[in-house]
């Protein structure tokens, strides 16, 4: 696959075409020396990379708009530590469920020590693991919020939304926060679907290790109850005791394993819950709402939305204008309400 | 290599060392580039979390520098002017520009006079100048693809931006495989002679730095042909999967508008049919109607052997398993909506336009002969009121195409006929397609009847009797590949362009036909490529037509013709 770069091309006619600008800028005799451009532009260059300062601005009287360099003024808004943290609980998810496979591998082993800290290793990295996922997928819906907060003061409101509507694209933002979120909400869907089958497997050996257990148990008995019914033996009765003990020592494993099974069996719901919130987050491959010409078409019909939103909030604006003058007023007052009303209604239908 | 593995490469190529929360802006025609080829999904997890068209960015003056703009366009000066307007006011942090196809200098000069404030990282130049809707199948969206039916005369400068994007296209195509080719063109039609000139001019001449690839022994074959050498195949009704979606409901970039169809949610009123997505269609594209019909019966009756297990939710293990098993699911409920909703559908249309009827007249029509017969069924077609507008406007070209020399009386007969049946005909409309596309100006050997070769095989063919009435149909473009599979195109009908020259076949093709190509004429490439012969063709079109498409394209042409004569 061939490609072509024309960056340095592009680097060579710009940097042209920059000393070509700036003496001209500097043109009244009286500023310092042509000198003075030329060192600055040298450090401009060399600076390139370093973005926190404003560029010489060329004293171009058409750009009225120059000033300072957006760049330098634009810090990313709030919600990107949010998102930043979520990815932060992700990646710090992945490494706990490494050392949780391992935990399960361990507390599998056959083994003569009692595995009660294996258990409880598991729980608690089990517990950690859900208990981020969760936290995650809260501030995750927080993430969504983007809509004006609920002010009493009706006036505030307005201007809020007005300044907000008419400063911003009304959805540029809304959709990176959107995308961000769904980026997000797949990546903790995966997560909790690979908590899930680990879960699953290590319950399912376990079973398997529990009931091995059990058969080896009724084995005993067997032969235990055997060997009741003949002499009673010296060797025999110290069989019993024997079993017994066994008996005793395999209940008490059984009821262990039993609680393990149980709370595994919780955060199998409770991870099945989450699933089902994310699941609405989560984009459907392969459908349409995947394909990027159409996420593309709903940006632009949220776009005419944000604009009819706009001149609603007008509408609204001189209305309630014209009420508080006729709280004051009087009759003035109504003609001004009636005909408000009027045109909100006429804008307030479809208008193409 | 197949080109919709190479348009991926592509884009994963774009976006794989930009690090950080990128936005990704195309304009209209790279967003059908991109969206047939990768998903929005793969875009998140690239970190790319916002996608918009190059014009509505500019409506915004929000500044977002902690995003990092990456652009795919094609290098128009359209374009340019509106990446100049965003390079004098930056909103985002980075600016990196990739343009799908060849750039002047002129333009890489004024983009470079816009970035005073120095945000463009680099410039490059990725060749993903072609929709590539299958792997060996695609296309560009020629906005008025009927001017190819015009002579130059008549608007020499669409004409001109019309040959410029085709020869783009195909030039990206080359750069793609990074082969430069041998070019043949279609003797009779100028278009394809003009397209072929300036594709060798481009890449022999203008550009013979960028294509001079490592020479492998056999230089592959473009090919350019005309549509109206085969104006046949267009109109027929088809009934293998994809030609018939697009044939009766309409297929656009691998998505299927069902709004027609009925009342459905939002996120359900286009669905999407793509092979490299969907593994079910994958299976079934080039399958006849009947045996999609029995398949999908299969499909349903798997997807309800599941739903019941699902039901069936007893242990706590049931329960894991189906919240273990739920996107599959739900993504197998959704597939097996689509094609029921849609296989539903087209039978319903077959229902009510009685397409099985006109559907064997046309096959007649186009496969066999009995003027008479045809004659009768023709009329008699006409006749039945429930035959649509559109049924009645295809038989009628049909017939005149393969019988317009035959019984001029009887032509004239089914001429008043059509006029006088629909009310929306426009008159003369199969009289121009005859001046189009009338055995005068054609080259291939349309129905069989000229070469002797092809005489033989017709009628070996009607003896054996043919597995199934509609679909014996073959487009010419069949036998074209099986001529360069053997070595023998004729010279005669398709030279080789200046002095290029091909000793024995190759081993790639890419044939373009101008005006359009049509799904059944796909299928065929893609079955030729399945029987291994050695030979690997690519097909590709100025759009995808189906008969309203042509339909429309003749109308236009004619309407613009008259305007223009009368002028």
């Amino acid at each position: 696959m061939a490609t072509r770069n024309r960056t340095l091309l592009f680097r060579k006619y710009r940097d042209a075409l920059k000393s070509v600008r700036a003496p001209s800028a500097s043109s009244p005799p009286s500023k310092s020396s042509a000198g003075g451009p030329v060192i600055e532009l040298v450090s401009t260059t060399l600076l390139n990379q370093n973005r926190s300062y404003a560029p010489l601005s060329t004293e171009d009287p058409g750009n009225s708009s120059k000033g300072i360099n957006p760049i330098t003024v634009g810090l990313p808004p709030a919600w990107v530590d949010v998102s930043e943290e979520i990815s932060a609980n992700v990646q710090r998810a992945r490494t706990k469920m490494a050392e949780l496979s391992k935990a399960h591998s361990e507390a599998l082993m056959p083994s003569f020590v009692d595995g009660k800290d294996k258990q409880h290793a598991i729980e608690s990295l089990t517990h950690e693991i859900t208990d981020l996922i969760k936290r995650s997928e809260k501030r995750l819906r927080r993430l969504a919020a983007t809509g004006p907060s609920e002010d009493s003061n009706v006036r505030k409101n307005v201007q809020k939304r007005l300044r907000r509507l008419a400063a911003t694209g009304p959805s540029e933002d809304s959709n990176v926060r959107k995308n961000v979120q769904r980026s997000l909400a797949t990546d903790l869907q995966s997560l909790s679907v690979e908590l899930r089958k680990k879960q699953s497997s290590y319950l399912k050996r376990l079973r398997l290790q529990k009931e091995d257990q059990d058969g080896v148990d009724l084995e005993i008995n067997m032969n235990g109850s055997k060997s009741r019914y003949e002499d009673v033996d010296l060797d025999n009765m110290i069989f019993n005791e024997h079993q017994m003990a066994k008996l005793k020592k395999s209940e008490a494993f059984t009821v262990e394993r039993e609680k393990e099974i149980q709370q595994v069996v919780e955060s199998v719901n409770e991870l099945a819950q989450i699933m089902k919130d994310l699941s609405v987050l989560v984009i459907d491959q392969g459908t349409i709402v995947d394909r990027i010409d159409y996420n593309i078409q709903n940006v632009a019909t949220t776009v005419e939305d944000g604009l009819k939103q706009l001149q609603k909030v007008i509408l609204l604006f001189i209305l309630f204008y014209f009420g508080r003058e006729n709280s004051e007023k009087g009759r003035h007052g109504n003609v001004c309400v009636g005909a408000s009303y009027h045109v909100l209604c006429y804008v307030g239908s479809p208008s193409n | 290599m197949v080109l919709t593995s190479s348009a991926r490469d592509y884009i994963n190529r774009i976006l794989q060392d930009i690090s950080g929360m990128k936005v990704l802006i195309l304009d209209s025609q790279t967003v059908s580039i991109v969206s047939v080829v990768y998903s929005q999904s793969e875009l998140l997890q690239k970190e790319v979390f916002l996608v918009e068209l190059v014009d509505s960015i500019s409506k915004s003056s929000e500044p977002m520098s902690h995003l990092k703009a990456i652009y795919f366009l094609r290098p128009t000066a359209e374009n340019i002017q509106y990446m100049r307007r965003q390079l004098a006011s930056p909103r985002f942090g980075e600016y990196h520009l990739f343009f799908s196809n060849i750039m002047k200098d002129h333009h890489i000069h004024l983009l470079a006079d816009s970035d005073e404030q120095e945000v463009v990282q680099q410039v490059q130049e990725f060749y993903a100048d072609y929709v590539a809707i299958d792997p060996y199948h695609f296309t560009f969206h020629m906005p008025s693809n009927y001017i190819y039916m015009l002579p130059a005369v008549v608007d020499p400068s669409a004409l001109q931006r019309f040959s410029d994007r085709v020869v783009e296209g195909l030039a990206a195509v080359f750069l793609t495989l990074k082969r430069r080719p041998v070019i043949r063109y279609q003797r009779t039609s100028d278009i394809a002679k003009r397209i072929a000139q300036e594709a060798a001019k481009l890449m022999y001449q203008e550009e013979s730095g960028l294509f001079d690839f490592r020479r492998m022994e056999v230089s592959p074959l473009l090919l350019v042909i005309d549509r109206r050498d085969d104006p046949v195949t267009p109109l027929l009704n088809q009934w293998t999967y994809q030609a018939m979606v697009h044939e009766l409901i309409g297929i656009q970039d691998n998505k299927v508008d069902v709004k027609s169809i009925g009342k459905f949610p939002k996120d359900q009123e286009e669905v999407v049919l793509s092979s490299e997505q969907d593994p079910f269609f994958k299976a079934n594209m080039y399958d006849n109607f009947g045996d999609i019909g029995m398949n999908i019966k299969r499909l349903v009756d798997e997807f309800q052997q599941v739903a019941k297990s699902n039901q069936n939710i007893q242990t706590v293990e049931d329960m894991a398993k189906f919240v273990d098993n739920y996107p599959e699911y739900r993504k197998m409920h959704g597939n097996v909506t689509k094609h029921v909703t849609l296989v539903t559908e087209m039978s319903k249309i077959v229902e009510e336009r009685k397409l099985m009827s006109v559907s064997q007249t046309e096959q007649e029509l186009a496969c066999n002969g009995g003027q008479g017969a045809a004659f009768e069924a023709v009329t008699n077609l006409l006749n039945d009121e429930s035959i649509s507008d559109m049924d009645r406007l295809r038989l009628v070209m049909l017939y005149a195409l393969r019988y317009e020399k035959d019984s001029p009386v009887q032509l004239m007969q089914l001429f008043n006929k059509l006029a006088s049946r629909s009310a929306k005909y426009k008159p003369g409309l199969v009289q121009f397609l005859l001046k189009q596309a009338g055995v005068d100006k054609r080259t291939g050997d349309l129905y069989g009847n000229r070469d002797l070769m092809n005489i033989a095989r017709n009628m070996a063919r009607g003896l054996k009797g043919v597995e199934n009435v509609y679909t014996q149909h073959q487009p010419l473009l069949f036998q074209i590949m099986e001529s360069i599979v053997k070595g023998r195109l004729k010279d005669v009908d398709y030279p080789f362009f200046g002095n290029h020259f091909q000793q024995g076949r190759p081993q790639d093709v890419i044939i373009f036909i101008v005006g359009g190509t049509t799904y059944e004429e796909s299928r065929s490439v893609a079955l030729q490529n399945a029987s291994n012969t050695g030979v690997r063709f690519i097909l590709g079109g100025s759009s995808v037509l189906n008969s309203k498409r042509f339909f429309k394209d003749l109308e236009e042409a004619q309407r613009v013709a008259r305007s223009s004569t009368s002028l």
